[in-house]
């Protein structure tokens, strides 16, 4: 098989490589080896790996092709290589959490979710680039260098998943997890432009992964396609006994909800706070998204989301605070060791009092039911722009490098997703477009509490219809 | 004059915790904070007596989407 080949069963979505390997028509090791090569050739440019163990997962491959000669039942990833956020332990691995203060640390144990994948028969590939203890939302990493955008190396990935969303675009993996606290799913998957889905608070075990907010954070993954994203998460949603925090609500078979049917189903649109000072490219860019929705039958109807000055206000302090919290030690002992970004934002996180933090969670489930009670009162989902703005320069947002207007211009990015944190909805972003310098443009869906059928039921109608989702970076072969 | 943001975390940050400003982009931070308690003084008498932070798990049984 020549390189041309291999690479191009790279393109493949997952579901479809799942159903190759199961018919035999490829194998674990072909794949494996594809994607190790392909990392080889492409990664120099855009920096998505932080290690790799090519030795281990060929290994691991070829056990897995020996299982399906055996005729044994095969998982729903059988064979495919995978490779993650490097903050999913695995007991005896390196998981450096994209730091300086983590790069030789090997934790005892493994994360529900790496268990699950593996169970599931995927083949691990390595640890991917991430921003520094999932804390930015523009892929900067002073330590293992920045994740460069495979549209063009100059600009953002977005964060904190920022190799999640580079080596999916580029096509060298089939899926990777991420984690999302304020869009770190969302945004490296609009601003890659493939998809990335954050379920419902609680609904994704965190045992064994990295923590940044006990009350915000959670685990999904990014893929090509939205049935890639409903496979995958129907693997690793779920209750963890190891996870108290982690819900009791059944999974339902995610796939079986993509029909395509979206006829009559109320989509709304917000009248307040989504659209403050969008850009002129990114609205045009939303508004063909609802054309398309609205030509599979779907009714658009504009929504007002109440309470949105407290979401933001609120949403602004619980992961800093927690955060704030659990890197308190390091910050007395080795601050020199953080980039200049990180530390500057755990630092004032110091000054905010503890009545505030406990006033923002302390509301966080009045407001959820307001919210919802207004919202989906009227419409099953809603849709924003993931980002306002243009996909930003590497340059424009570097706080380190002392760039005028690079803090105001880091923060901007995660306005339209760090809301959806705090209140724990299901929210999938979506490749719709392209803007003028050619980066993707990317929008999310909502739905209710354990609605993640529904939001990527609507990913994949809209997916049907177009094809942003299957566009490949100018230098991905 | 209004003691600068910056001072107060400063302050706060080393009597509480014992961690002292570490660049200055920290104090540029700091200094933004003014924005968050401006939306908090925007907020005040909106905390219900019996508001609590276990209220957010119970609302999102409250408010799922029925299981089909």
């Amino acid at each position: 098989m020549n390189a041309a080949t291999k690479s191009s069963l790279l393109h493949l979505s997952l579901t479809d490589a799942a159903d190759a390997l199961k018919d035999g028509s490829i194998t674990a090791v072909e794949l494996t080896t594809a994607a190790l090569e392909a990392f080889t050739r492409v990664d120099k440019a855009i920096n998505s790996a932080i290690w790799l163990e090519g030795a281990a997962a060929l290994e691991a491959a070829e056990m897995l092709d020996k299982k399906r000669k055996s005729g044994a039942t095969l998982g729903p990833l059988h064979g495919l290589p995978l490779a993650h956020k490097d903050m999913y332990y695995k007991a005896g691995k390196l998981s450096t959490c994209g730091s300086a203060i983590r790069k030789d640390f090997r934790p005892s144990y493994t994360a529900t979710v790496m268990e699950r994948l593996e169970d599931a028969g995927s083949v691990t590939l390595g640890g991917l680039n991430m921003a520094e203890f999932a804390q930015n939302p523009t892929g900067h990493n002073q330590h293992y260098g920045h994740c460069r955008n495979p549209w063009n190396p100059d600009y953002c990935t977005g964060g904190s998943s920022s190799g999640s969303g580079a080596a999916v675009a580029a096509r060298l993996v089939y899926g990777a997890l991420g984690s999302d606290t304020g869009g770190s799913i969302r945004l490296p998957a609009a601003i890659c432009g493939v998809t990335g889905i954050k379920a419902t608070q609680t609904r994704v075990s965190r045992h064994g992964v990295m923590p940044l907010s006990f009350s915000a954070d959670n685990v999904g993954p990014l893929t090509q396609t939205a049935r890639d994203a409903a496979r995958f998460l129907g693997v690793i949603a779920g209750h963890d006994p190891k996870d108290p925090t982690s819900a009791s609500e059944p999974v339902p078979d995610y796939e079986a909800a993509l029909t395509g049917d979206i006829r009559g189903m109320r989509i709304g649109v917000p009248t307040n706070y989504f659209f403050d000072g969008i850009d002129p490219e990114v609205q045009a860019a939303f508004d063909t998204v609802v054309a398309v929705l609205q030509a599979r039958g779907a009714l658009i109807l504009p929504v007002t989301i109440p309470h949105m000055d407290a979401v933001s206000t609120y949403g602004g302090i619980v992961s800093r605070v927690e955060g704030g919290t659990i890197h308190a030690e390091w910050m007395r002992q080795r601050p020199q060791d953080y980039a200049v970004h990180l530390s500057g934002r755990l630092y004032p996180s110091q000054g905010i009092p503890g009545t505030y933090y406990l006033e923002a969670l302390a509301r966080r489930g009045a407001i959820l039911k307001a919210v919802a009670g207004a919202v989906f009162g009227v419409c099953d989902a809603f849709i924003t722009p993931t980002l306002r703005m243009k996909v930003p320069t590497l340059l424009a947002t570097d706080i380190d490098a002392g760039t005028p207007g690079a803090i105001e211009t880091f923060q901007d990015v995660s306005i339209n997703t760090r809301p959806i944190n705090y209140l724990g909805l299901p929210s999938v972003s979506v490749p719709g477009g392209l803007d003028s310098n050619g980066l993707p443009i990317g929008f999310q869906i909502q739905g209710k509490p354990f609605a993640e059928a529904r939001v990527l039921k609507i990913a994949d109608a809209y997916q049907r219809d177009t094809d942003w989702h299957r566009r490949l970076p100018p230098n991905v072969s | 004059m209004q003691t600068p943001l910056r001072e107060i975390v400063a302050v706060q940050a080393r009597t509480w915790s014992g961690i002292e400003q570490p660049n200055e982009a920290a104090g540029i931070m700091a200094d933004a904070m003014s924005a968050t308690i401006e939306g908090f003084a925007a907020l005040r008498g909106q905390l219900a007596f019996e508001d609590e932070p276990s209220s957010f798990e119970a609302a999102l049984q409250a408010t799922k989407e029925p299981q089909p």
